[in-house]
């Protein structure tokens, strides 16, 4: 019974597949009841997601929006040549795909953490005042948020005071923590964690409470530990959600967010924080160069593209649920 | 049943080990440092909304106000039209999560059926929508070929299914066991039955995951206001007012306004930024901050499959 | 068959669903739109028929106009809920449901004219160029200048050459006009090198003119007070306020803000600033500050709020800003300093200082012309001859004197020389409410009207800020104490007379893709570059500094510089006409 559930459905899946034609609408009609549950959402996602992307076509237009569709000048690769020519170009990749992998590692493995930690809790009343206090962080704005670090980091700030009291730094050797490009990314991991951590956990705490409780049960009457537990039975448990989750954040690997490193960034930690959707803010949209951030756009979608595919066949291979 | 595992929990505790000791205490200490951590935030934007905004801009604001004042509130619900926006944001708020849950799950359970031919494309078709856009101005003109703009169904028909949600909601169903979906089809039930009546109940934790996201998304969402509403006061919403408040605190930065006021040779406003949006987080935040705690229910371990068995 | 039954409820379920919200959408829309036109309350709609019945051979039907602000910063309001508006509506039968900006400017202008879905007036702020190339607005030529609108006429006619863009039209009316003298501000509202009240009269009220004077009384004070942990200097550098810090060279020298460029008098010659000698001696002085610990090291990670906490924590001597920019600060510390006279010395004076004695300060600005910064009306628009004519009416003077004075009696006396002024009661009473339901804030800016510098026919200022006998009255016995220390009646007396600048502001010539390109480009390179240069040890400035100039001249400085010089002799040209 512990054995992971997704086995069973991969053979299932398997053991149906339509062979001609014939079979496929005799198929289509038999489960003529799921085509009705689903067919009207796909029409709607076709028409509110899918008809809109004739703008991909500004991308290889010089665009301007007073001019009908047919006016606009078509310019070729114009703008993905001063994309990819420019150099802040692979500094900007750089650290927007670092940063990324940063929030992606740590979002991943701090929120599992805190989903497992507070599912050892067994005061009801501390546990859930935990996690309604650690998910309020969430709902401030990055601005807000930004205001807040700031004033943290600053050289009248809490941290500067903090290493002050333990003699670690002298009066007057105040640490320029946003000042100090190399630790933008440290800065940025630690502020995405303390203000999503709570949230993310939500959907693993979800998970777990799905767990089949004889599961423990049976285990606890084998004689197994906490720690035996977790690692047999809650993560296990949890996995499917993990990878399926995690395929799909691979795939926005070039979406690190924009506004802590707006906010947080400044002339000094600029080779670091500067990421990719404040380039294209600053040469595209505020330039008025609609063209400039599709074409962007456009790039993150075709390596997005790449990514979910690889990362989907990665888990085929290996055996662990797929998305797809 | 339950009476049983209390008993049984008890003896737990009683026979607990140095090791699991050593570990309630790391837990626990790990947990109220990040209580206060993530505590802090909260405690210093509710001390600054708190504040007299001018002594504000001073700085030094930590945990509780120096010089308190409730005109940062006055400021932000002198808004003539709040009332009306926040039954809005309810409306949208309350409209689309619903709509959003029950169509998102409807259309994740047809994708979890394994002998599904259409499974794999539609999957594929609403995967691929999260990481695509068509860009603001396509997007804004479809809507305007639509005839949504200006209109309550903005807020609610581009929103209806959300990729991410969709396949949280399938990779849930999927980890249910699959006899309690076979037995009812033994029943006879039809699919659409099956869904309603085993499938929604069992996914209860995972609905309410849904739904809080959504909910909060519809709560929090104010730039489609902006983009397609902005000259239907009555389609406002509360985030939408309240950025008209912050926009209108913003005034006394900017240069035009400054020349303005100094003309006038009036004096100052006696709001800044700094202390409406600190007001705003509350005045937002709070409400659903406080529906968490009754979501919580349907996050407690094994309540579910548990109960099915029985 | 249970199934089905299923299915179709829930179909049914959608299908209503979709009715009524689309339903209840397009019905409420309507109603709005019935509000928009001609009745907006059943009794402005009998006041119209009555009308209608007085003025047989000329009916004015009440009409409301949209009119969208692309500027974020007042509430969003009908004309005629004001006191002024309802006055104005009563005499023109027209009214404005006037919405301002709340999101980001681009993208609300964007789709605006992707869509085609302009209101009937429109001040567009920074997207101008976007909404002119998408021909938005209609040509105002054949009305000015036409003696149909002699108002419009008054005040447009001598600029009206000026006016018009590349495209042979004239798309608004721009904000920047004069009419009469030119009214100086007497209040410390100007760009300039400001210091505490308190070194000054410390150091016995001394005249500071260069730098090195400037960042010496600095250097004694901070050495004098060595336990309060002062700062010497510090600069704003918080996200586009940057301009704060990459503009002082340019003041130093000489000139006054014509944004990237300094424009040379006789020849017209506009120069990039940055990169050049003046530019080096400011960057090396700051470096040098920095080396004796004079310099605010947190300056180039701070944010704005800090930057205003910092200058309101009184531990800030000085810095180089334009006035608006620490209006927070100097208002907070204003307050404090009338609750309690013995904090007036933490409040900030204006200083006009340049890098040379033999240089002349031109910190006041001069006329301003401002080509890309208006009213327009669009093509949308239901009844541009209608939304002319009430134009017209505002530009009178005694609608002038309405929205920027008030009523006599109410918000503004007259003594027995005609001089208009305001007692301190009515000072008192117009707080940022009374001001909004008056209207004084509507028609503060936003609409065509008299410059703020213009002078009324009788010699009164046009608006109440420039009147002196306005400014006297808001002096504290210690602003007396400064101004009779430094032998002056108002701020403006300090600094020297702007010379004449017919181009003034420079940044205001409305610029192409390429143009914008650069600055943003010269702005990233500055970003970057500056800090290095103020904070790296002095023996290595000359390194950062060849780096720095190694990167601006990257790009394409010699052609952004030919452009504006083409403007400005083309400006030059007009004006001679």
């Amino acid at each position: 019974m512990d054995n992971n559930l997704a086995l069973t459905k991969t053979a299932t899946s398997t053991k149906q597949k339509p062979k001609g034609r014939k079979s496929f609408f005799k198929l289509l009609v038999q489960q003529r009841a799921l085509v009705l549950m689903s067919i009207p959402f796909v029409i709607w996602v076709i028409i509110f997601k899918y008809l809109p992307i004739w703008g991909w076509a500004i991308a290889f237009q010089d665009y301007k929006p007073a001019k009908s569709f047919w006016e606009q000048e078509w310019v070729g690769f114009e703008h993905f040549k001063f994309l990819f020519t420019n150099e802040r170009f692979l500094l900007v990749l750089r650290n927007t795909i670092v940063m990324s992998l940063i929030n992606l590692v740590l979002g991943f493995v701090t929120a599992i953490s805190l989903a497992l930690m507070l599912n050892e809790v067994r005061n009801m009343a501390f546990k859930r005042t935990v996690q309604t206090i650690s998910y309020m962080p969430y709902f401030l704005s990055w601005v807000v948020a930004a205001g807040i670090i700031q004033n943290i980091l600053a050289v009248d700030g809490v941290v500067n005071d903090l290493l002050k009291f333990l003699g670690l730094i002298e009066e007057g050797e105040e640490i320029l923590f946003l000042g100090i490009g190399e630790w933008f990314w440290g800065i940025y991991g630690a502020s995405i964690v303390w203000k999503n951590v709570g949230w993310n956990t939500i959907v693993y705490l979800a998970a777990i409470a799905v767990i089949d409780p004889g599961l423990y049960e049976a285990a606890e009457i084998d004689g197994a530990g906490r720690f035996r537990k977790m690692w047999h039975i809650t993560l296990p448990g949890i996995r499917n959600v993990i990878i399926v989750l995690l395929i799909m954040n691979i795939g926005y690997l070039l979406e690190s967010g924009f506004e802590p490193q707006y906010l947080l960034g400044n002339g000094m930690n600029i080779d670091y924080s500067e990421n990719l959707d404040i380039f294209v803010l600053n040469y595209g949209i505020r330039l008025y160069n609609y063209s400039l951030s599709v074409a962007a756009s456009i790039f993150k979608t075709v390596v997005s593209f790449i990514l979910i595919t690889a990362a989907n066949s990665i888990a085929k291979r290996i055996g662990e649920v797929r998305l797809y | 049943m339950a009476n049983g595992r209390r008993q049984k929990r008890k003896k737990r505790i009683g026979r607990m080990s140095v090791g699991d000791w050593a570990f309630e205490i790391v837990n626990h200490t790990l947990l109220i440092l990040l209580v206060i951590v993530t505590l802090y935030p909260m405690i210093n934007t509710l001390a600054v909304s708190l504040n007299d905004a001018t002594d504000s801009l001073k700085g030094g604001i930590y945990l509780w106000p120096r010089k308190f004042s409730l005109e940062n509130y006055k400021f932000v619900f002198q808004e003539s039209n709040i009332a009306n926006a926040a039954l809005i944001s309810v409306l949208r708020t309350v409209i689309g999560t619903v709509l959003t849950v029950f169509c998102s799950a409807m259309v994740a359970y047809t994708i979890s059926r394994p002998e599904y031919v259409l499974r794999r494309f539609v999957t594929v078709i609403f995967l691929l929508t999260m990481y695509f856009n068509g860009g603001l101005i396509p997007t804004y003109l479809l809507m305007r070929n639509l005839g949504l703009i200006g209109t309550f169904g903005i807020y609610i028909w581009p929103n209806i299914i959300g990729a991410f949600n969709l396949i949280v909601i399938r990779t849930f169903i999927e980890n249910l066991p699959s006899s309690l979906i076979e037995s009812a089809k033994i029943d006879g039930a039809g699919e659409f039955r099956t869904f309603v009546n085993i499938v929604l109940p069992l996914c209860a934790p995972v609905l309410a995951t849904v739904a809080l996201f959504t909910g909060v998304w519809q709560w929090n969402s104010w730039f489609d206001v902006f983009l397609y509403n902005s000259s239907k006061e009555h389609l406002s919403t509360l985030q939408y007012e309240l950025q008209k408040v912050l926009a209108f605190s913003n005034a006394s930065m900017q240069r035009i306004d400054f020349q303005a006021a100094a003309a006038q040779g009036a004096s100052y406003q006696k709001v800044t930024p700094y202390a409406i949006r600190a007001t705003m987080m509350i005045v937002v935040s709070v409400p659903v901050i406080m529906v968490y705690p009754f979501l919580q229910k349907y996050f407690v371990k094994g309540m579910l499959i548990g109960g099915v068995k029985e | 068959m249970t199934r089905r039954r299923w299915l179709i409820s829930f179909m049914c379920l959608m299908v209503i669903l979709a009715l009524v919200l689309t339903a209840c959408g397009s019905k409420e829309s309507t109603e709005t739109e019935q509000t928009e036109t001609p009745s907006s309350s059943p009794s402005s709609g009998q006041e119209t028929e009555e009308k209608k019945e007085e003025e047989t051979e000329k009916p004015k039907e009440k009409v409301t106009f949209t009119m969208f602000v692309a500027v974020q910063g007042k509430k969003d309001m009908y004309m005629n809920e004001t006191k002024i508006g309802k006055i104005l509506e009563e005499q023109t039968g027209v009214n404005f449901k006037v919405e301002y900006l709340v999101g980001e400017l681009q993208t609300k202008i964007g789709t605006m004219i992707a869509s085609g879905d302009y209101p009937d007036v429109l001040v567009p702020d920074d997207g101008i160029e976007a909404v002119v190339q998408a021909g938005g607005f209609i040509d105002l030529s054949p009305y000015i200048g036409n003696e149909k609108y002699p108002n419009i006429n008054k005040v447009y006619g001598p600029i009206k050459e000026r006016m018009v863009w590349d495209d042979g039209t004239i798309p608004i009316f721009v904000f920047s006009t004069q009419v009469g003298e030119f009214q100086p501000d007497p209040g410390p509202n100007m760009t300039a090198f400001w210091i505490q009240r308190r070194v000054l009269e410390w150091a016995g009220f001394p005249r500071l003119k260069t730098v090195d004077e400037y960042f010496d009384v600095i250097e004694r004070f901070v050495k004098a007070h060595p336990d309060e942990k002062l700062i010497g200097f510090t600069t704003l550098t918080d996200d586009w306020r940057f301009f704060a810090t990459t503009n002082a060279p340019n003041h130093l020298a000489g000139y006054p803000n014509d944004g990237e460029v300094m424009v040379d008098l006789n020849t017209y010659e506009a120069r990039i600033y940055a990169g050049t000698e003046w530019d080096k001696r400011w960057w090396k002085k700051l470096n040098e500050i920095n080396a004796k610990g004079l310099f605010d090291r947190a300056a180039f990670t701070d944010n704005y709020d800090q930057y205003i906490a910092k200058l309101t924590s009184h531990k800030v001597l000085g810095m180089c800003d334009q006035a608006w920019q620490i209006g927070d600060a100097q208002a907070a510390l204003s307050d404090a300093a009338r609750a309690n006279p013995e904090e007036d010395g933490y409040r900030y004076f204006p200083l006009p200082i340049v890098f040379d004695e033999t240089i002349k300060d031109q910190y006041l600005e001069p006329v301003q012309f401002v080509k890309n910064r208006g009213w327009g009306i669009t093509v949308k628009c239901k009844d541009p001859e209608r939304v002319i004519e009430f134009v017209d009416h505002l530009l009178k003077e005694e609608t002038q004197i309405l929205v920027k004075w008030g009523i006599e009696g109410e918000t503004y006396l007259r003594d027995e020389n005609g001089r208009m002024y305001r007692t301190q009661e009515m000072i008192d009473m117009m707080d940022q409410k009374f001001n909004e339901e008056y209207g004084f804030t509507m028609f503060s800016w936003d609409w065509p009207h008299w410059g703020t510098a213009s002078t009324l026919s009788d010699g009164n200022a046009a608006v109440p800020g420039r009147q002196p006998e306005i400014f006297e009255l808001s002096l504290t016995e210690a602003d007396k104490k400064f101004f009779q220390a430094y032998g002056i009646k108002t701020y403006a007396d300090l600094f020297s007379p702007p010379d004449e600048r017919p181009w003034y502001p420079a940044w205001g010539i409305p610029r192409g893709p390429e143009q914008q390109l650069f600055e943003q480009q010269k702005a990233d390179v500055q970003r970057k570059y500056i800090p290095k240069l103020v904070l790296c040890e002095p023996e290595e400035f000359e390194k950062v500094w060849e780096e720095y100039v190694a990167e601006l001249n990257k790009l394409d400085i010699e052609g952004y510089e030919r452009w504006f010089t083409e403007e400005i002799k083309k400006i030059m040209e007009t004006v001679k006409k």
